[in-house]
């Protein structure tokens, strides 16, 4: 049986995939590196190594930029887990009649293009919107706060197109929790807080963690949001990728810049890794 | 004063979820009802008209829009359910699980990262930019969901049955089609809506690969959000809406919420 098994499920099953895979993501990957170190000569039309590239990376302005996008995704990470953290706990564990209903309700705005969520903040945020015009009726205004093409749009924005990839993962934990270990803390003499942040809190990190960085990731690269909802005013890394290689066609800068980013940023996950593996030891130890 | 305190931490939490539904909810609103409104300035409210939605259905531009990206969604649903199912099976049943994490970094990397490199490599190999193009990248973030996906419910599967069928006489291919694919329904079909819904909001590969003859919805999208608020895009919105929450239905109806996440 086993050898009539292998015959059918022979290489072939696995070829299409692997090809695919292969051809459409690491081959272009090895494109991209390759092109970040390649200078071509317009006049002789000759190509040859070159680190210029690299070197042109090291004007400061790329750092600052760098560091914007890593704070907006750090924002956005912590404002969704803020958010998502009591309510994933109430529809997992407090919830019992509507439980599907509920949940549905939750992911339901993400099944829709995120364009159109943020096109619905405009409705919201602009000087004469839904916020303003109840603001100034109510009184506790005179004249409209401007509130579009802010930093604080930004955020809301993303918070709002990122909040499920924070939602999910940490439903799903809470879904798989045991709710009597809240009970037993508590019935041994501890304080809600401690009951928190000593049982509730290390059981559900591995929830956190999948979800901070579901969400850190994409949020990194993110131009749209910043550039629909403030305005073009300043620069991500994603608005330097799409200049590059869609207004100015210098693909290898643009490769350059992209390899630079993704670098930074597994880096920038590494250190984390590594804070949190240290910090586990000395737990440990102590 | 313990029972006043878990009343008021209860309290608390009833006011924040009902809040986190509020922030969810209320944009969406806004934009459902200022898509009935009379007037083209959008920020108050005059009264009841379908006249957006009556253009809506004359702008020729959004229906072809439309049609291209429902063309690249069940192309990229299609191809990556098929390629992800025969590879699940193949390397199950050869004790070759360690391959899947070929296709884990679809999901890490991010999506930018993906569609530059791809359009560098159409660059230099001259690959025409156009829908073909577009459904390679989104068949590439497919796979990265179809795979895991499957797996999951493939492997929870009871192998005696596989076997069972097997000694009984079934052919491989009877097997398969008989007794696996059956059995993974829930979890292709899982796959399939995730992978659509996700090729229908794709924005930045589909801005970068698809080049300037094809036009896809959210492309059109964005190139209308830039040029101005207009009360047509809130009538396309509410319509989306509506066909999003059918799918999400049928999401949660297949019970296959488990198979994911």
């Amino acid at each position: 049986m086993a050898r009539r098994a292998k015959t059918v499920h022979s290489f072939f099953w696995g070829i299409p995939a692997f090809l695919w895979q292969t051809l459409f993501f690491y081959v272009p990957l090895c494109f991209l590196l390759a092109t970040s170190f390649v200078k071509r000569v317009p006049s002789t039309k000759i190509s040859h190594f070159s680190l210029e590239h690299y070197a042109a990376l090291l004007d400061p302005i790329y750092m600052v930029i760098l560091a914007r996008s890593l704070t907006l995704a750090a924002i956005t990470v912590c404002s969704c887990l803020l958010i998502a953290y009591p309510v994933a706990y109430f529809l997992a564990l407090r919830v019992q009649r509507f439980k599907t209903i509920l949940f549905a309700l939750l992911i339901l705005p993400f099944w829709t293009n995120f364009l159109l969520l943020v096109y619905a903040w405009y409705f919201l945020l602009e000087n004469n919107g839904l916020i303003n015009t109840m603001l100034l009726k109510f009184g506790f205004i005179s004249a409209p706060i401007h509130m579009m093409n802010t930093y604080g749009a930004v955020c809301c924005g993303m918070l709002y197109c990122y909040l499920p990839f924070m939602l999910l993962p940490l439903y799903s934990t809470f879904e798989r929790f045991d709710e009597r270990l809240l009970e037993a803390s508590r019935d041994l003499g501890a304080t809600g807080w401690q009951t928190f942040t000593r049982v509730m809190l290390p059981l559900t990190l591995p929830g956190i963690k999948t979800g901070a960085l579901l969400v850190f990731i994409p949020a990194f690269g993110e131009f749209v949001i910043p550039s629909l909802l403030g305005g073009d005013k300043s620069m991500y890394i994603g608005s330097v990728i799409t200049h590059y290689f869609l207004t100015v066609r210098n693909v290898s800068l643009g490769s350059a810049f992209t390899c630079f980013s993704a670098l930074f940023l597994i880096f920038f996950l590494f250190i984390l890794f590594m804070a949190h593996a240290l910090l586990n030891r000395e737990q440990k130890n102590a | 004063m313990h029972k006043i305190l878990q009343r008021l931490s209860n309290a608390a939490l009833a006011v924040w979820v009902t809040g986190a539904y509020l922030f969810l909810y209320v944009p969406l609103l806004v934009l459902v009802v200022f898509s009935f409104n009379k007037i083209t300035f959008p920020y108050h409210w005059v009264g009841f008209s379908w006249h957006w939605y009556q253009e809506l259905f004359v702008t020729s531009e959004i229906w072809e829009a439309a049609q291209n990206s429902l063309i690249v969604g069940a192309s990229s649903v299609v191809l990556s359910v098929t390629f992800g199912l025969l590879f699940v099976v193949w390397s199950s049943r050869n004790n070759k699980h360690y391959l899947m994490g070929a296709f884990y970094p679809n999901l890490v990397v991010p999506e930018i990262v993906i569609a530059v490199g791809l359009l560098s490599f159409y660059i230099f190999f001259n690959v025409p930019l156009g829908l073909p193009s577009l459904i390679v990248g989104h068949t590439l973030l497919g796979l990265g969901y179809a795979i895991p996906i499957i797996y999951t419910r493939y492997n929870a599967l009871d192998q005696r049955i596989i076997e069972a069928s097997l000694d009984l006489g079934a052919t491989d291919r009877q097997t398969f089609f008989k007794i696996v694919l059956p059995l993974l329904r829930s979890a292709l079909v899982a796959a399939a809506l995730l992978i659509f819904i996700l090729s229908l909001d794709d924005f930045l590969i589909a801005f970068f690969c698809a080049g300037s003859s094809a036009q896809t919805l959210s492309l059109y999208i964005f190139a209308m959000i830039r040029s101005g608020v207009s009360p047509v895009v809130n009538a396309l919105a509410t319509l989306m809406l509506v066909v999003s929450s059918l799918l999400v239905m049928v999401f949660c109806s297949v019970k296959v919420k488990e198979d994911i996440w």
